[in-house]
Parts: C-alpha cells; sequence; structure tokens
C-alpha cells in the first residue's frame, strides 16, 4: 500500500466520506467563529453555551429521539446565547455569572439524561457524539446550519472586529454592538447544537476555542488567522477520521471518530504552541515595540501655569 | 474659514464672539444634565457653544465629568435635563460627522491587527456591505498622510510607540471627515514630538472648519490650541473665552483639595486656603 493509499483509502468508503464532509463544513465554519471568539475573549462564554445547551439537546433527545436533538439544542442555545449577551453587559461579575448558569444548566442535563432508559450509553453519545454513525439526514442539517451561522458571522464581522479592538469607539462611531453581539453568541451557540450532534457536547468546546487560539499564536494579521484556523480544523477533522480508522480497522484499537479528532486538534495545538514558543525564544531577540512609549515631558503644575 | 456663533444667545458662559456671519455653532448646550442610566447625574448645568473651526478644552479634576460631558456628546450618556446639539442634530443622529479619539491606554497591544486596517475602521459605517474600494483606500492613505504615519501603514498597531498610536486613532477618525473631533486626554503619555505634530494637526483642521472638544488636565494645552475652556466639578463651574477662564481663582475652586494627574506626575493642589 502506498503513502496515498494509506491516507485517502479509507474515504473511498461513503460511511467515512459523510463524516469527512460533516467535519470540513464544522472547520470552515467554527474556524471562522473561532478566530472571532479569540479576538473577542469569549472562550468562558463559549464554555457556558456548550454547557448550557446541553439540556436542550437531552430535552430534544428525550422528547423525540435523535431527530429532536438538534431543534431541543437549537431552541436552547437561542436561549442561553441571548441571555449570555445580556449578563456579560453588565460588567460586574460576568463569570461568575456565567459559571453559576452552566453548572445549572449542565447539572439539569445530567439529571433528565439519568431518568432514561440505557443511561450510560446515551450520556455517553451526547458527551462524545457519534461521528462515524451520522446519516444523511445529520449531513444536511450540519451543511445547512453551518452555512446560516457563517453567513450571520460574515455579516456582523466588521463591527465585531473593531468592537473587539476598540469597544467604546465602535460605539461612537454608531455601530449596533449590542444587537452584533447577539447575532454572534447565537451563531456560535447554533454552530455549538451542530458540533455537538457531530463530535459531542464537551469536545465542541475543542473545535470552537482551540484553532483560533492556535491561529492567534502563529500570526498577526486577521486574514492568515482566520485561513489558519479553518485549516487546523479541516486537518484535525482529515487526521482524526483516519487514526480512528486506522487504528480501528488495521490496529485493532476501537476509537471514537470524535475523539480521535478532539486527539489531533490538541496535538496540531501543541505543535503550534512549542514552535511559536521557539520562535519568540530562539536565537531571534523578542521583538520589541517600535520606539519607547510615554515619553516624559512634564507640563507646569496646575496652580503655577494658572498664574 | 473661522465660524462665529450668532444665533444662540449670549449667554454668560458662552464662548460666542461678535455676531457677524450666522453659522450653526457645531456644539450648543443650553442647561445640559447628564447621567448613567437611573444614578444620578453626573454632570449638570452646562450652558455653552462652539463654533466650527473652534476648539473647547474640558478641564477638571478625575470623576468631575470631563468624560461623562465627552460622552455625552457622543450619545453614550443619557440626556437627563437641557438640550444638547451636536452639528444642529441629536448627539446619535450626529455620530456619522463626529470623529471621536479615546485613549490608547485601554487597547490591547497584542491586537492582530495593522495601522491601515485601524484607520480603515473608521470608514467602516459608510463601506456598509462593500469591499473597501480605491476611494477607501485613498482615504486611509490621506489620513495617515496627515498624521505622519505613511510609512508604517503596515505595521502592526500595537508595534507603534504611543505617540503613533494616538496620531493612529486620530487618521482613525479624520478618515470618515468628521466636522466635530472628540479627543479624550490626546496628550497623556506624550513625547514632545508626537504632542508637536498633533497640536500642528489641530491647528490645521480648526482652520479647515473642523471643531475641536479636548479633554484634558494639561492647561498648556488648552493655551496652545483651545479658544474656550469648560471648567468642570460634577456641575459647570465656568465656560468660555479661555482666558476668562482659566484664572487662578476658578482653578483653585475647581482642583482644591484634589491631586491633578499631569502626565506621569502627580501634582497635589493645596486647598483654597491654605499657604500655596
Amino acid at each position: 500500500m502506498t503513502a496515498i493509499d494509506w491516507l485517502f483509502s479509507p474515504f473511498a468508503l461513503p460511511f467515512m466520506q459523510r463524516p469527512l464532509l460533516v467535519m470540513l463544513v464544522l472547520a470552515v465554519a467554527l474556524g471562522l467563529a473561532s478566530v472571532m471568539v479569540t479576538l473577542r475573549s469569549l472562550q468562558f462564554v463559549g464554555d457556558g453555551l456548550v454547557h448550557a445547551v446541553f439540556p436542550g439537546i437531552v430535552i430534544g433527545f428525550a422528547v423525540g429521539g435523535r431527530e429532536g436533538l438538534v431543534p431541543g439544542g437549537l431552541v436552547a442555545a437561542a436561549i442561553a446565547a441571548v441571555a449570555f449577551t445580556l449578563l456579560t453587559r453588565r460588567a460586574l461579575a460576568s463569570d461568575s455569572a456565567i459559571a453559576v448558569v452552566l453548572t445549572v444548566m449542565f447539572g439539569i442535563g445530567v439529571i433528565i439524561v439519568s431518568r432514561q432508559s440505557d443511561y450510560v450509553g446515551q450520556l455517553q453519545e451526547l458527551l462524545f457524539g457519534r461521528l462515524l454513525t451520522v446519516t444523511d439526514a445529520d449531513v444536511t442539517l450540519t451543511v445547512a446550519v453551518a452555512a446560516a451561522a457563517t453567513v450571520a458571522i460574515a455579516v456582523v464581522w466588521r463591527t465585531q472586529l473593531f468592537r473587539a479592538h476598540d469597544p467604546l469607539a465602535a460605539r461612537a462611531a454608531g455601530h449596533r454592538v449590542l444587537a452584533t453581539d447577539l447575532v454572534l453568541a447565537v451563531a456560535v451557540a447554533v454552530l455549538i447544537v451542530a458540533a455537538t450532534a457531530a463530535v459531542g457536547n464537551l469536545l465542541a468546546l475543542g473545535l470552537l476555542v482551540v484553532p483560533g487560539a492556535a491561529a492567534r499564536l502563529l500570526t498577526h494579521r486577521i486574514g492568515w488567522m482566520v485561513a489558519i484556523s479553518i485549516a487546523m480544523g479541516a486537518l484535525a477533522g482529515f487526521g482524526g477520521l483516519l487514526i480512528g480508522f486506522r487504528a480501528s480497522v488495521d490496529w485493532g484499537i476501537p476509537l471514537a471518530g470524535g475523539a480521535s479528532v478532539i486527539t489531533m486538534l490538541v496535538v496540531i495545538y501543541g505543535v503550534v504552541l512549542a514552535a511559536s514558543m521557539l520562535h519568540r525564544h530562539g536565537p531571534r531577540t523578542a521583538h520589541t515595540t517600535a520606539d519607547a512609549r510615554g515619553a516624559s515631558t512634564a507640563p507646569a503644575p496646575v496652580p503655577e501655569a494658572a498664574r | 474659514m473661522r465660524g462665529v456663533t450668532s444665533d444662540a444667545p449670549a449667554t454668560a458662559g458662552s464662548p460666542t464672539r461678535e455676531p457677524a456671519v450666522a453659522v450653526r455653532p457645531a456644539l450648543s448646550a443650553r442647561g445640559v444634565t447628564l447621567r448613567y442610566g437611573s444614578n444620578p447625574p453626573a454632570l449638570s448645568d452646562v450652558t455653552l457653544d462652539v463654533a466650527p473651526g473652534e476648539a473647547l478644552a474640558v478641564i477638571g479634576p478625575n470623576g468631575a465629568g470631563k468624560s461623562t460631558f465627552i460622552l455625552g456628546l457622543l450619545g453614550l450618556t443619557q440626556l437627563a435635563d437641557g438640550e444638547l446639539r451636536v452639528l444642529d442634530r441629536t448627539p446619535a443622529a450626529a455620530r456619522v460627522s463626529v470623529g471621536y479619539v479615546p485613549q490608547t491606554a485601554g487597547l490591547d497591544p497584542e491586537f492582530p491587527v495593522t495601522l491601515d486596517q485601524v484607520v480603515m475602521m473608521g470608514r467602516y459605517r459608510t463601506l456598509g456591505w462593500r469591499w473597501p474600494g480605491r476611494r477607501d483606500r485613498a482615504a486611509v492613505h490621506a489620513a495617515l498622510e496627515r498624521v505622519g504615519l505613511s510609512e508604517q501603514h503596515r505595521t502592526r498597531f500595537g508595534r507603534l510607540s504611543g505617540g503613533q498610536q494616538q496620531r493612529g486613532l486620530l487618521a482613525r477618525a479624520l478618515v470618515s471627515s468628521p466636522r466635530l473631533l472628540v479627543l479624550d486626554e490626546p496628550f497623556n503619555g506624550l513625547d514632545q514630538t508626537s504632542r508637536d505634530t498633533l497640536l500642528d494637526i489641530v491647528r490645521e483642521l480648526k482652520a479647515d472648519g473642523v471643531a475641536f472638544v479636548i479633554s484634558t488636565h494639561d492647561l498648556d494645552l488648552a493655551r496652545a490650541v483651545c479658544d474656550s475652556v469648560l471648567l468642570v466639578n460634577g456641575v459647570q463651574v465656568a465656560a468660555g473665552p479661555r482666558d476668562d477662564v482659566l484664572t487662578l481663582d476658578n482653578l483653585e475652586r475647581v482642583f482644591a483639595g484634589h491631586q491633578v494627574e499631569v502626565d506621569e506626575h502627580t501634582v497635589v493642589v493645596p486647598p483654597h486656603d491654605g499657604h500655596a
């Protein structure tokens, strides 16, 4: 078997094509979202959304089975996104507010799941996804949700970029900051639901946070950040599925698809982190600012100046 | 051209000159009281006019309402009482023609944007859905040229010096051709060269008819480019022509017993009756 065969032959199988397509679609949408989450420092809000969406998914699952999972999650996502956006606007103690809400929501979800028969199997599926058994309907839904979220994020991109750099100036220029905050939060929450169906609730957070953070380490250009972030998600999706397949089929080690994707993502992040640390602390000297800030000139004290 | 207000009544505090030509004031305040949400007023009873081409310095100790006034002009604090007109519109409606230059201190130096991207942000409102075109890039270039930063346009914003960043934010405000510029403590921590450059730019823009509101602790700055002064301490203490307002008596009324930060120096103004 050639190297090319080893890399690509698994994806000739239909049951491998669907998860690959899902992962590539999620890589694009979450890659873009991840850059803005990083720039806005919303990682913790993302964590809150991941956990808050969980009871919605569970209720949807309990009521309508697998078909109910995404609708239930979407409802919870919309509610949680709006709640978190409004909570974080009140600057005081926003982190504790999110922490309390996410813990309570996640707990509610676990309680509901524990009332079901086959508690362990269902909890595992909800937490870690079932990437390798996605259906055509799952693929269609993921593509639709990801496309809608990507368009929404693109629409609010400029305002969010301005606002991330200088929030007060963005408001002063008349940008509708709260409206775009809500759009971004709902788009991210909806993507989390889509990602949950594929890689599970816990691992969705990895896809939301890691690519943007890694891209941030590698470049100071926004355009490159987006490209790297998307490429990283795609590479993790491809590599993770490949390793999962080879491990299960060739090496006799059963690996869950979602878990191997996230492991791959973390490995890539580790390499990036090591590379950027070598780059910073290596033989080249650290970056210095163009010239010294804040050279002081001393205007006369107030009473003197008045005389 | 220097504009002169005429239709506004020449109240005690207004920096009006001889009425000659009817020019609408760039800024007109009548008994303005501002507050945040449902809190008690942070600044009360401001009455003044600023004509096109004029500069107003807003001076007072920390927490005296300087920022409140500036945010009020931008429609970001609530008008509790009085009448406030910016370019003959409500503050919120005037935003398109108002440029705001905040302090650079609050900005993340690691944020991954270049100087020209930051300046382009000043055009986002006018861009709408469009991709930036040749005219937009020309406007960015012109604004950077005006503040003397053409060479650095591809530099990451956070790697510029404090003075260059301040001028970059000024370029961001200039790129949408504002008729009123609002500067928040523009000279904090600037070196002499950046101060001089900034002062020259302010003078040039004033000659083009742009009005300025500049909040500052720096009385030298007020002397250098401002025509009128608003002295605040929770309420308007005095407002009017610079030399009428900046009297020792007025300043001691406002600053007595306060710590005054002048650049990196802290000066404690002795109480009114103390031996200064």
